[in-house]
């Protein structure tokens, strides 16, 4: 498969992956693939062919990441602000994500038999149409594989995966403004269907994030690694996730601690709108305990309802258009 | 056979633990002698242990003084190819030392840095503000004398206040501190702003824009994203700080802010000058 390098682990790391796994192993990882071009520098290559190794160091990637029981990666493909660089560029990777993905479908057997569900994330809409299309083909034919999941950030940035959930989410008048939640805007944001990534590896030796994934790797585990992309090995990967076993506990416990400030302010934001509610609209008489409690309660399943409802209608829109883009390429 | 790779992994991670508290050791050791030749002989052998383990880019703090001649400060600012505008400390599970929080702060002061963020993710420093303003005040008088706290005058910036602007002061910081409130909890309430916003009629959906969010999210026009972040601490993670506002930060890890030094701030900013943004290109 060409996403996905066929082949096993040899001995030696089959024991270190074994011994790895032995440990708490990180479930979503997300991976910069930095240093293409420096690469390409390096070896006195074009840098077109600094892409396609990236490319290839990518299968090769996800193929240890299986081996490793690691089940979801999300990646960053292209960024918006890459848009910037000479056109001959932009179009070279155009055609190389083109290439990758029409080669992907005609791999589907291979998918269903492994299980792969390719999901992109980004504005497609800033993309070539053709493009657009073999993109909307290869989700929507891979979308109901549950076996391992691959994330490709393409014309994404952070910024605008946030911006663009908020945008959504008041649009329809589905949901109050009172119902705005980190919870909720999590879940409106392109990576809604995954899991915050466990750990996030930048390669190259830079060590920002560059607008990929902020909202989501708040408490995730950062590993900055000097290697080029192009030349990542399986030891780098196991180093990463050494690192993220290091970090696990105190990780661990910091997002619990996240979380339960976050119920607690749910659950004050929950209590302050029933107090408004009531004021505005309640008889004038005070309830009792009792009679609030039960109130609190209603109030929480309607606003639970309301913005289940919302969510099934933003994913319901999503999975719209990806169908229209395939049906407009079957007429074409 | 699993209880075998458990044992080895359970032996791997003793030893990593071991290679840690060694690292730290010598680093205090090293610091208390501060002799050349002894910390050249312990930084030769600890370079082919510290190679063996291929560890993330983190910076082993150099041996030095704790307090450095604050006729340097300013002229060390000037020598670097770029200074950051803006830096966050954020102190990563560590239990935080106000005296070593202000020297930095006063250390970055003096060096010309404009804006200073304090965070911790457990908002210790919000609840403590005065006493880390006090703290602080009392490190700008001990380090820098009377003569240098008037030249570099600072300002606390409490949630909510505006910059105002004030008499032309020849170098004038800015302190901030910052807790998990400030990241996706304000990204939150900026959203249910601009809901109540398109609620009211005021602004349509399209109206919303990384431009509009960015302008809401900002404290004031004038302060910049934060351009470096130094975190201090065992956790590999930016726990919460600032979301929205650290799309370019370059993150610097050192080991603790207990006795740090200024040498250790130092080679961290010499670290930043050498760091190329592409921004995309």
């Amino acid at each position: 498969m060409s996403w996905i390098r066929e082949g096993e682990l040899n001995l030696i790391e089959k024991l270190s992956a074994n011994i790895l796994k032995a440990g708490p192993m990180p479930k979503h990882v997300a991976f910069i693939m930095d240093g293409n071009r420096r690469y390409a520098r390096k070896r006195q290559v074009e840098r077109q062919e600094g892409h396609t190794q990236g490319f290839d160091k990518l299968a090769e990637t996800l193929r240890w990441c299986l081996n490793l029981s690691i089940h979801e990666v999300t990646v960053y493909a292209f960024s918006i602000e890459n848009f910037k660089r000479s056109k001959d560029e932009v179009d070279g990777l155009m055609e190389l994500a083109k290439q990758k993905f029409i080669r992907l479908l005609e791999e589907q057997d291979n998918l269903e038999k492994h299980g792969v569900c390719i999901r992109v994330l980004g504005d497609l809409t800033l993309l070539p149409l053709d493009l657009q299309q073999h993109i909307a083909r290869a989700v929507v034919a891979t979308r109901t594989h549950n076996k391992c999941f691959l994330n490709v950030c393409f014309a994404y940035t952070s910024r605008h995966e946030i911006a663009n959930a908020m945008a959504w989410g008041v649009e329809q008048g589905l949901i109050k403004s009172s119902d705005v939640s980190e919870a909720l805007l999590s879940r409106c944001l392109y990576s809604s269907n995954s899991p915050n990534p466990d750990l996030l590896i930048r390669t190259s030796g830079e060590v920002r994030l560059s607008d990929f994934l902020l909202w989501q790797t708040s408490h995730s585990c950062l590993v900055f690694q000097s290697v080029l992309w192009p030349e990542y090995s399986f030891w780098n990967l196991c180093d990463a996730i050494l690192q993220y076993q290091l970090n696990h506990r105190p990780l661990q416990k910091a997002r619990d601690q996240h979380r339960e400030g976050q119920a607690l302010q749910q659950h004050e934001a929950d209590r302050a709108c029933l107090a408004d509610l009531l004021q505005h609209h309640g008889n004038g008489k005070p309830l009792d305990a009792q009679r609030r409690q039960e109130a609190l309660l209603n109030y929480t399943a309607s606003r639970e309802e309301r913005v289940q409802d919302f969510l099934g209608a933003l994913q319901h829109k999503r999975d719209s258009f990806l169908t229209d883009l395939t049906s407009q390429a079957a007429l074409a | 056979m699993v209880h075998v790779y458990e044992f080895m992994w359970r032996v791997l991670h003793v030893l990593l633990h071991i290679h840690r508290t060694l690292i730290t050791l010598f680093r205090i050791r090293l610091r208390n002698w501060n002799g050349q030749l002894w910390s050249r002989a312990i930084a030769a052998l600890l370079v082919p242990i510290a190679l063996s383990f291929p560890k993330q880019k983190k910076l082993v703090p150099a041996p030095g003084k704790r307090v450095g001649r604050r006729y340097r400060w300013g002229a060390d600012g000037k020598s670097l190819e770029k200074l950051p505008d803006h830096i966050g400390l954020l102190i990563a599970e560590e239990e935080p030392r106000y005296t070593d929080i202000a020297n930095l702060v006063v250390w970055c002061m003096a060096v010309g840095i404009s804006y200073i963020s304090v965070y911790d993710n457990h908002g210790v420093f919000r609840r403590n503000n005065s006493r880390l303003m006090e703290e602080i005040l009392k490190q700008q008088q001990e380090l820098l004398g009377l003569e240098g706290s008037k030249q570099h005058s600072v300002e606390f910036l409490s949630n909510g206040t505006d910059k105002q602007d004030h008499q032309v002061l020849s170098c004038q910081s800015v302190v901030k501190v910052l807790s998990p409130d400030d990241g996706k909890l304000r990204i939150v309430q900026a959203a249910q702003e601009l809901c109540r916003a398109v609620e009211q009629m005021e602004k349509t959906a399209k109206d919303i824009n990384v431009t509009v969010l960015d302008s809401l999210l900002r404290e004031s026009k004038t302060t910049p994203d934060p351009d470096l972040v130094l975190k201090f601490g065992p956790v590999e993670s930016t726990l919460g700080f600032l979301p929205w506002h650290i799309r370019l930060t370059e993150f610097i890890s050192l080991p603790s802010h207990v006795d740090v030094s200024y040498e250790d701030l130092f080679s961290a900013l010499q670290h930043y000058a050498s760091c190329e943004q592409r921004l995309g290109k």
